[in-house]
């Protein structure tokens, strides 16, 4: 337990230093080795954590302190939870993140020294945040660290503030992340009146908890149609596409189905309709990146889509290949991206048509490139080819057979789309820009060569990995993997006769490659903003100035006005104050006598 | 009535510096500061002492304070204060000293600014900790009252474009003008305190309490049908100047015109003396018509919340946009409270700290922006993160706090309001309120982008730097009260629960 606490006090240290004292962080250099240290450090505890956690269904380790009260009760805790899905899930943070820290040593060596600390400063932020929510002893931290990663992206995806599509894709990341939001607050809330706490262990909950908890998933996750920000949020460096925008952050969405099990695992209308989005999601976005020309683009499509496949996995009522596929994809990727930010140190140029023939130039950033790929395409012995195996067994036995043959599609079209980059990127003949391409340096190399280790043999390591998560896996292989296989692997083939051989020139679906670049759903939500929400604000803005206080100026008028006629009464001539002075007299007179009268 | 009369301290600490200023000439400008943020610093301490003094465990009104005034007619000196109090009574603090703080690059008679300051906020002071009724009163007008000279002489006024159906008012009432702005907050604030005085009178009549104290009419209880419309009168009452819509129009052009400090004051805490007068005065003393009206105050505050959100993101000008989400913040105040469960109302007061500290915060950075730039447009800015990087920062810090992100004081507070919307069974309530943080989302990030990220500064902005010497002061102590209570809520949810449990009490214990 004490290495689970550690691997998060370690950077929240580092976060805190380099944001109090800005000397040290302006200084650059020495500010990244602090954060990098830190980050090395919570991955060693992290796994030593690893090695000490209960698997679930023993009693977790928890260390927890009362942070609510209401009444003299206390309703909330914040701690550690230190268990068989928050384990593993640390140990992906950490190890990538690491890695991710190590490598932006070299990617970012170029920039100002202020710049460079403020950079180290969010990724120490974000391991911390991050922790706190794979570690989370409640519903309650899980989401408010769920926020803070959020925050850590829309700081590090505007992290070039002074570029105009940076500011923007930043702003936009949070404004759709938090809109899916509003039905995971509502799911927390929910759960709090149902069961009085924030516990995802509670009985009473009901399935109506988990479905808006799914709402946040969705933005978070990047699912169709909030998906949106992910390709946009490519703005940011590479290194922090790979660490947030493609192995954790995104992620985090998948992780709160897995650690929310208990509230999910019966709502049966929920999961069927998670395989069906899951799936959608798959397919729109393969089908997207497939006709992408900018590299990151690409594999933020790709993220977008595996994402899709685990949210269908899990829609199938067992979660661990989900689970699973998210620990190996998390490595996968975020090799890929690294192997992208790699290209693009090499060319400046995120545009495939910049590239080509790196190859030659770059031969292990091509060879690590390349294992990402292929783990992706689910090649067999290849990690990626062990948990999609898993998940679409899982989903085959659920008997969700339309998610399942659309899953099925996309394991063809994934490694097409892959091996198309791959090939343009690395093969045939180079670009000018690729002339003068060079390798990246060993600092840059070597996490990726780490991250590559896993993305191969992570695999092998299902058995422990689902004895941990509580749920025994052994590999066998079933005809949906066959299928799958086949598919992937002739996926591959085309890939490669139609981008590394030039072959097979007839295969271009126009139609598509127009609808895409419409880009229909971003459409709808640019519109939605546009057309919707800016015009029915100004009117409301509108309304409160020009009615609402027009009248209580109205108000104030009439008083004047008013005021100023009464005035009138006021001639300031003796005789119409004698008039006044006689009339009253009678009055009262009159008064008088009738009240005689009357008594 | 044992010990150090520290609440006399507080309250009196402005007042007593306030009056000796007066012998103070004018041109010894050093001399007005030090003594008013001294003095402002002593009532901080003493506040903070409060808190230390109060009995969380025995909970109650604690560190009572009696002196007989007028005995004849049951009024007196009577200070205690309960858990809501120590809260606020600390906000008030903070955020005073702050004020005090940023003012201190102000130059047009100064004294005189400093002197009303410091007046007011004695008043402010006194409302919290008043157990008579009458004192309070007198307190909230004190309050009150002074803001009309401040926004009349030190204020800035605005164009307003002549538009629909009554166009043909704003010549007349010179809407904009700075002079409009004090007007229009006075006047629509004092009738807000007829009714007050109205209800307090009848409150005191129908209980057949010998005293104003509110203990004693609590205790004796004011029978229902007194009750029914005496409660309304105050939520009204108070209401108006808890920006209750649409009561609410005094606030955007009265925030908008103030200077720095007094627009940090009014909305930062002003705000909050309507919002506990209602809560503190209106639900706890006429229980039972709060039950019967609590639906509606719950709708009004829907309103208030979306409404006011939409309103500040329709605007361009800055101070208006901090304006109308001090609206819409303080709708989540009165949402929590129309709960009427120990969640919402822990949220309601909570908000009200986290809000006067994060709104005060916005103000003082609106106000460097303003005084440097000139200019309140934001969408004419861009890129000014480059010249005043520590205005950027803390800039961001308050909108976080304002959107509801977690580790920061205004998560606390509007996610305890949720909880107590849903637990009392309100669904469009909570929904509202969530919506109400989202669209606050949408505009704080637009506008951070728009006034510190991208390309520039433009040009015309040449005179812009960040802030120097004491305004840091000012920063770092909002800034760093927002973080602190947002990562460690008990340091004041322990007061303020245990004031909830009291005050709940009257409902017939925690519902």
């Amino acid at each position: 337990m004490s290495y689970a606490i550690l691997a998060i006090v370690v950077p929240a240290a580092s976060f805190l230093v380099l944001a109090l004292v800005w000397p040290l962080r302006h200084t650059g250099r020495p500010a990244a080795w602090l954060s990098t240290a830190a980050a090395l450090v919570s991955l060693a505890c992290a796994v030593l954590a690893l090695g000490e956690a209960p698997a679930m269904g023993a009693p977790p380790e928890l260390l927890t302190w009362p942070w609510l009260v209401r009444g003299g009760e206390v309703i909330a805790d914040v701690g550690f939870r230190l268990d068989g899905v928050s384990a593993p899930m640390l140990v992906v943070v950490t190890f990538v993140a690491a890695c991710v820290q190590v490598y932006s040593l070299g990617y970012m060596a170029e920039e100002p020294p202020a710049a460079l600390g403020r950079y180290y400063t969010w990724h120490s932020l974000f391991i911390v945040a991050m922790g706190g929510l794979v570690i989370a002893p409640n519903l309650l931290q899980l989401v408010a660290g769920w926020e803070l990663v959020g925050l850590c992206s829309y700081l590090l995806i505007g992290f070039y503030w002074r570029k105009p599509s940076a500011g923007k894709a930043a702003v936009k990341a949070v404004w759709v992340t938090r809109f899916a939001d509003i039905g995971l607050m509502l799911g927390l809330v929910l759960l709090y009146v149902q069961t009085g706490g924030f516990s995802w262990e509670a009985q009473a909950a009901t399935s109506a908890v988990a479905a808006f908890l799914f709402l946040g998933v969705m933005g978070k996750s990047a699912q169709v149609p909030l998906h949106v920000w992910l390709p946009d949020a490519m703005e940011g460096p590479t290194p922090v596409s790979a660490l947030l925008h493609a192995a954790t952050m995104v992620a985090a969405g998948v992780f709160l189905v897995v650690r929310c099990w208990p509230l999910f695992e019966h709502a049966d209308t929920l999961l069927l309709a998670m395989s069906w989005i899951g799936a959608i999601t798959a397919l729109v976005a393969a089908v997207t990146a497939t006709v992408q020309t900018d590299i990151k683009k690409i594999l933020a499509y790709s993220t977008c889509s595996q994402l899709g496949y685990m949210v269908a996995g899990l829609g199938s009522g067992e979660m661990l290949g989900g689970y699973f596929h998210l620990t190996t994809h998390a490595f996968f990727k975020a090799l890929l991206f690294l192997g992208a930010g790699s290209v693009i140190h090499a060319v400046h140029s995120n545009e495939l048509g910049d590239m080509g023939g790196l190859g030659r130039k770059t031969r292990t950033t091509m060879v690590l490139f390349g294992i990402g790929t292929f783990a992706l395409a689910g090649l067999p012995g290849l990690s990626g080819f062990f948990s999609k195996d898993l998940l679409l067994e899982q989903v085959a036995h659920a008997g969700q057979y339309g998610p399942l043959a659309i899953l099925l599609f996309v394991a063809g079209l994934t490694p097409f789309y892959m091996m198309r980059a791959w090939c343009l990127a690395f093969l045939g003949e180079p670009s000018p820009k690729a002339a003068h391409a060079h390798e990246s340096p060993a600092v840059m190399l070597a996490p990726m060569a780490a991250l590559a280790v896993l993305a191969v043999g992570l695999g092998y390591a299902g058995g422990p990995f689902g004895a941990m998560v509580g749920e025994p896996y052994t590999f066998h292989l079933t005809p949906v993997g066959i299928i799958a296989t086949v598919v992937g692997l002739s996926g591959l083939g085309l890939g490669y006769a139609k981008y590394g051989l030039g072959k097979l020139q007839g295969l271009e679906v126009p139609a598509l490659a127009a609808v895409v670049r419409a880009a229909p759903v971003d459409t709808f939500w640019a519109q939605a903003w546009s057309r919707g929400l800016l015009p029915f604000a100004k009117a409301i803005g509108w309304f409160d100035r020009y009615v609402v206080d027009a009248l209580v100026n109205l108000t104030g008028w009439v008083a004047i006005v008013a005021a100023e006629r009464a005035r009138t009464i006021q001639t300031g001539r003796a005789r119409d104050y004698l008039y006044a002075v006689a009339l009253g007299a009678v009055v009262v007179a009159a008064a008088g006598t009738i009240g005689g009268i009357s008594s | 009535m044992n010990g150090f009369p520290w609440l006399a301290l507080t309250v009196l600490a402005p007042l007593v510096a306030g009056v000796a200023l007066l012998a103070v000439p004018a041109q010894s400008r050093g001399t007005v500061r030090v003594v008013s943020v001294f003095s402002t610093l002593v009532s901080l301490v003493a506040s903070v002492k409060v808190a230390l003094a109060y009995d969380l465990a025995a909970g109650g009104v604690q560190l009572r304070e009696s002196l007989p005034l007028l005995p004849s007619v049951g009024i007196g000196w009577e200070l205690g204060v309960d858990g809501w109090g120590v809260t606020l009574l600390l906000l008030t603090a903070i955020t005073i000293f702050a004020g005090a703080c940023a003012t201190w690059t102000l130059e047009d008679r100064d004294k005189d600014f400093y002197i009303l300051l410091l007046v007011l906020v004695a008043g402010v002071f006194g409302v919290f900790v008043s157990l008579d009724l009458f004192l309070f009163f007198l307190f909230y007008e004190i309050a009150v009252l002074p803001m009309y000279l401040l926004i009349a002489i030190w204020g800035s006024s605005k164009e307003v474009k002549r538009l629909g159906p009554f166009a043909f008012l704003w010549d007349r009432l010179d809407v904009g003008g700075r002079e409009y702005a004090a007007m229009k907050l006075t006047l629509m604030l004092l009738i807000g305190s007829a009714a007050i005085l109205v209800g307090m009178f009848a409150m005191v009549q129908g209980s057949g309490s010998s005293s104003f104290n509110m203990l004693e009419i609590a205790e004796r209880g004011v029978p229902e049908s007194v009750q029914l419309w005496v409660f309304p009168a105050l939520w009204l009452g108070f209401g108006t100047l808890a920006g209750v819509f649409p009561f609410h129009t005094w606030s955007p052009d009265g925030h908008a015109s103030a200077p720095t400090a007094v627009s940090m004051l009014h909305a930062g805490v002003l705000m909050k003396l309507g919002a506990f007068g209602v809560m503190r005065v209106g639900m706890v003393l006429c229980p039972e018509a709060t039950v019967t009206w609590a639906p509606l105050v719950g709708a009004v505050a829907v309103i208030n919340v979306v409404y006011g959100a939409l309103g500040a993101a329709s605007q361009s000008d800055l101070k208006y946009i901090v304006a109308y989400s001090s609206v819409s913040h303080m709708g989540v105040v009165m949402l929590g409270a129309a709960t009427l469960t120990p969640e919402g109302w822990n949220g309601a007061v909570y908000q009200m700290f986290a809000h006067g500290l994060m709104t005060g915060l916005l103000f003082a950075l609106v106000g460097l922006i303003y005084g440097r730039a000139h200019d309140r447009e934001i969408f004419g800015m861009g890129g000014f993160a480059k010249v005043m990087p520590g205005v950027a920062v803390f800039f961001t810090l308050a909108g976080l706090s304002s959107l509801g992100m977690p580790g920061f004081a205004g998560f606390i507070a509007e996610f305890q309001v949720f909880m107590g919307a849903l637990a009392a069974g309100h669904w469009v309530w909570a929904l509202a309120g969530i919506v109400g943080a989202w669209i606050t989302a949408v505009y704080v990030l637009r506008a951070t982008r728009a006034i510190f990220w991208g390309e520039g500064p433009p040009a015309r902005f040449h005179e812009l730097s960040d802030a120097k010497g004491v305004e840091w002061v000012a920063l770092v102590v909002l800034g760093t009260c927002l973080l602190v209570f947002g990562l460690w809520p008990r340091l004041l949810l322990d007061y303020i629960d245990v004031g909830t449990l009291q005050h709940l009490a009257a409902f017939g214990g925690a519902s």
